[in-house]
């Protein structure tokens, strides 16, 4: 994508770009907002959304391209195997370049059909 | 007399001065107790026991352990024998198993989850004290909230595999410990599969509830309002704090409740619950919700079940 990081925005902070594989979309994210954060600020949807504390997993993704770096996220989600293939919690993750990201949640729980209610 | 109330639960959280200043600063609980292990004991201010949360150190969020207080010593002896009989393992722990608690009847519910009845734990008071006390405290700080109240378990349903434990739960917490069944949700083609039940021992709409989802978990504590003008108090207090906001004040149509759902910094999700809701008895009949007006049940105003409220949890 290689596309230019923005020079700042207003309190000085470094703006990146996202881009979501699997929706498109693509949002601003500067570099003391969570990635999760700056997504749904800017009204997108891409990522699933839910406890924004690292403790539920809803909204993990893969970072196929950049760097982040990460707050504590729960063992439960994040196991060496998701570490050793570049995922994290997106509610915990701070751009520190341009990005690419695409969801690995194992189900994307806006579009989980629902045969009994709650499951 | 049995169960009484809810009496703790035992979180685990992944930053421990993140979690205080949520649930002393935001939610106005105080600290009264920590042991060698790191875990830190709160109480709420209208609360007369030592505490009614721990919170753990560790390096996932979710629930280590619910506990209910029972009334005498012996009703241990007689609940015990009740769950046994039910066919349910139950190990005796002796006093201070439970930090600032007497002896202990721990086992786990036939969803997994892990359950302990106690008879006695130390004695803090009210903030407000006993004699002539005002009705709350001057010196309170964020929602300053009065209580636990109930805590929502999350069991494994799966019907296709003829996987249900929320009815296998039900079905133990009557049979073996006496609690009532307040109101439920019935899904399936037929409307004959329970997914949901709220059950009571005191006289609110209840004590516990117990929601199908993929897997065994948390789905939130409940911590007691008086009036939906705190909640809406509540709800400015958390975005003060930058809290993470589920679900904004709204009504529950099951149990009547006034409702926002939140998270601690962990993702562990609290809710601020107001209103007695109504009166529960032993003979009240009960309230069923079907598949269709499930959305209804939940989130009275809009109806809408959002897809956070089965996904997400701890
Ligand atoms: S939203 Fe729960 S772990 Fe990120
Ligand atoms: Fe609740």
């Amino acid at each position: 994508m290689a596309r230019e990081t923005r020079q700042a925005d207003n309190d000085g902070a470094q703006v990146f770009t996202v881009e979501l594989l699997d929706t498109g979309e693509v949002f601003a994210c500067p570099e003391d907002q969570t990635v999760l954060k700056a997504m749904l600020a800017l009204g997108h949807k891409g990522i699933p959304s839910g406890c924004h504390g690292g403790g539920c997993g809803v909204c993990m993704v893969k970072v196929e391209r950049g760097e982040v770096r990460s707050l504590p996220m729960s063992a439960e989600h994040i196991g060496p195997q998701q570490r050793r293939d570049n995922i994290v919690l997106a509610c915990r993750s701070f751009a520190q370049s341009d990005l690419q990201l695409s969801v690995a949640g194992k189900m994307k729980m806006n579009m989980k059909p629902r045969r009994y209610g709650f499951v | 007399m049995g169960v009484m109330r809810i009496g703790h639960v035992n979180l685990r959280v992944l930053d421990m001065d993140a979690a205080l200043g949520h649930y002393i600063g935001v939610l106005g609980m105080s600290k009264t107790g920590e042991d060698e292990a790191g875990n830190i004991y709160l109480k709420a201010w209208d609360e007369w026991d030592r505490y009614s949360l721990i919170l753990s150190p560790s390096d996932r969020a979710g629930m280590n352990h619910i506990a209910y207080k029972v009334e005498h010593d012996s009703d241990l002896d007689a609940l015990r024998q009740r769950v046994e009989d039910y066919g349910i393992a139950v190990e005796e722990v002796p006093a201070g198993t439970l930090q600032y608690c007497g002896r202990a009847m721990k086992f786990n519910l036939p969803s997994g989850h892990e359950f302990y009845l106690y008879a006695q734990k130390e004695f803090a008071g009210k903030a407000v004290g006993v004699t002539n006390p005002d009705p709350w405290p001057q010196n309170r700080t964020g929602a300053a909230v009065h209580w636990l109240d109930h805590a929502l378990l999350i069991c494994e349903l799966n019907p296709e595999k003829g996987i249900n434990k929320v009815a296998e739960n039900m079905d133990f917490m009557k049979k073996a410990l006496d609690f009532y069944l307040a109101e439920q949700v019935m899904v399936g083609p037929d409307g004959d599969i329970p997914a949901a039940a709220w059950m009571f021992r005191s006289s609110t709409p209840h004590d516990i509830a117990f929601v199908g989802g993929e897997k065994m978990g948390f789905h939130h504590c409940a911590f007691f309002l008086d009036s939906w003008d705190d909640v809406l108090k509540a709800a400015d207090i958390m975005a003060m704090n930058k809290v993470r906001i589920d679900v904004t004040p709204q009504r529950h149509g099951i149990t009547r409740g006034y409702t926002i759902y939140f998270f601690d910094p962990s993702g562990n999700r609290n809710e601020t619950f107001a209103g007695l809701g109504y009166l529960a008895q032993p003979d009240m009949p009960v309230i069923t919700w079907t598949e269709q007006e499930l959305g209804r049940g939940i989130f009275y105003h809009t109806g809408e079940l959002v897809p956070s409220f089965t996904d997400v949890y701890t």
